[in-house]
């Protein structure tokens, strides 16, 4: 048995260290390009990469011209006639040479989201089978993966929500943050895997989770959010003219940051990695084959430090982006108290009320 | 500059891509928030109301056998002071008691003997009346006596007399 176990681990790291070194030397030889794409690595792909550079051709589908197409995957986009590859490597109409007006092809960044998703919502459901039949409602919780789901959950519901929202309201929005956080946890933590990437290092799903958390705040805001948007109360008219245009760009900026931030950690540190290795190839054609292996000891330490890091802040970057949708939604769904003119002095003033 | 103006590029919004993102998110977000979570949400919540509440109510029965005790140690203090109250007053009862028995039986005897000795006085009174109407009889009679024989004056004053001194010797 063990040795069984033993050979299919050591085919398995065979077959990983071996199949990226072949498909490297394909890559050589039919781009004759640098030796490791590093944008590649990070940007979106019409294919879906398997554990040994196995790539699965995912189907398109994109409306141009008014008309809708659908094919399996881009080379019987390109073998119908219809399409051809574009300077800047994109498909575009044959017959025009126009790109496409709306692409709604599977690309390998949605997969990595539905999946991310997936997981979240199977986990979910579950724990939430589990619950329902009474272990963790009537008992304590059962099991190391129920204990730890329930550690995220309560950590979400009390440190983030709880903390940041009004405590008559924060239950509503529980569901949304802890969604929130597991598939962008998820999605980050998918990027560790050397084949995989990380869906948040592309700016549109970044951009379109902070869409979903900016409509949540606002849809969600008080007659008091808009009422500080507007007319920000206890301030002088004509300070208005500066203030209504500030508190408006504030709106969106908060989103933006959000977006921005999560994206660029989690493209950096792709990047990073992906750079670092580089350096060994960049070692090897500058100072000869010898020099270049063996800094790779030291750039592969490097990596692996490295590695630990983007761990890290795959969950860091989850909970700052959860913690921030908190804080905002938070701030909108407030009901200021209008009797003090100033809320800190005010509270100061409860504050001291309260020890007398 | 290639990555950053191509259609699939690093800092370009995707249009059909965000639609999808948007779309799924939006879809699982509906079924977390609607049958996913609440479940969860409410069994957390019961556990730990229940907990809350088996704390409070440990908490409530401590505190109510600690007053009950401190009420029996309290009872068994008083029940002590008033079981040695009654003893108390119990003693002083019973000397009180003894004391008015002793009083009256003193005064008991000092009555009887005041009735004693108002006996003995009326007694010996009666006794001194007896003699005297004796001694008069005796008087009567003997005056009788001198009377019959007829002596001379002389003789029967002079047997009076020695009769007379002769009684009171006898007393």
């Amino acid at each position: 048995m063990i040795y069984v176990v033993r050979r299919a681990l050591a085919t398995l790291f065979f077959l990983i260290v071996f199949g990226p070194v072949l498909l490297a030397s394909n890559a050589d030889t039919e781009q004759n390009s640098a030796p490791i794409d590093v944008m590649g690595k990070v940007t979106d792909h019409d294919y879906f990469e398997l554990i040994f550079g196995a790539k699965v051709y995912l189907p398109r589908m994109f409306y141009s011209g008014g008309e809708w197409y659908f094919f399996r995957d881009t080379y019987s986009a390109l073998d119908s006639g219809e399409f051809v590859r574009g300077e800047e490597g994109g498909i575009v109409r044959a017959d025009t040479g126009e790109s496409i007006a709306f692409d709604l092809s599977i690309t390998s960044h949605l997969i990595y989201l539905w999946l991310s998703l997936i997981l979240t919502v199977f986990i979910t459901f579950m724990a939430g089978r589990k619950y329902k039949k009474g272990i963790g409602r009537d008992s304590e919780p059962k099991g190391a993966l129920l204990n730890i789901f329930e550690t995220l959950f309560v950590f979400i519901r009390d440190q983030i929500a709880k903390e940041f929202m009004p405590k008559d309201k924060y239950e509503k929005f529980v569901p949304f943050l802890f969604t929130i956080f597991m598939c962008i946890a998820f999605m980050n933590l998918f990027g560790l895997l050397p084949w995989a990437a990380a869906a948040t290092a592309n700016l549109t799903v970044t951009a379109t989770l902070a869409i979903i958390t900016f409509l949540v705040t606002q849809l969600n805001g008080t007659k008091d959010h808009w009422k500080h948007v507007f007319v920000f109360p206890g301030v002088p008219k004509w300070a208005l003219i500066i203030l209504t245009p500030v508190e408006i760009l504030g709106l969106f900026t908060k989103p933006f940051a959000l977006a921005i931030r999560l994206f660029a950690n989690m493209l950096s540190g792709k990047i990073m990695i992906v750079c670092i290795l580089g350096l060994i190839f960049v070692f090897t054609e500058l100072f000869g084959a010898a020099i270049g292996v063996t800094s790779g000891v030291f750039w592969v330490l490097l990596t692996v430090a490295l590695y630990f890091l983007k761990a890290l802040v795959a969950l860091i970057q989850a909970y700052v982006f959860t913690l921030l949708s908190s804080v905002f939604i938070g701030m909108a769904i407030e009901e200021h108290n209008h009797d003090h003119e100033d809320s800190s002095v005010a509270n100061a003033k409860d504050v001291a009320l309260q020890n007398h | 500059m290639h990555y950053f103006l191509n259609g699939n590029a690093l800092l370009s919004f995707d249009t059909g891509f965000g639609f999808w993102v948007f779309f799924t998110t939006i879809v699982f977000l509906w079924a977390m928030n609607k049958w996913l979570v609440p479940p969860i949400m409410s069994a957390l919540k019961e556990r730990e109301d229940r907990i809350r509440e088996s704390l409070e109510t440990a908490e409530k029965a401590l505190a109510e056998a600690e007053k009950i005790s401190r009420n029996n140690e309290k009872a068994l203090k008083d029940a002590e002071i008033t079981a040695q109250k009654i003893r108390k007053e119990a003693l002083e009862d019973a000397e009180k008691v003894r004391n008015e028995r002793i009083e009256k039986a003193t005064q008991d005897a000092e009555k009887l003997l005041e009735n004693a000795r108002l006996k003995i006085e009326q007694e010996k009174k009666s006794a001194l009346n007896e003699l005297r109407n004796h001694v008069a009889e005796l008087a009567v009679q003997s005056a009788t006596i001198i009377i019959k024989s007829e002596l001379d004056k002389e003789k029967s004053r002079h047997l009076v007399d020695s009769f007379i001194k002769d009684l009171s010797k006898k007393n």
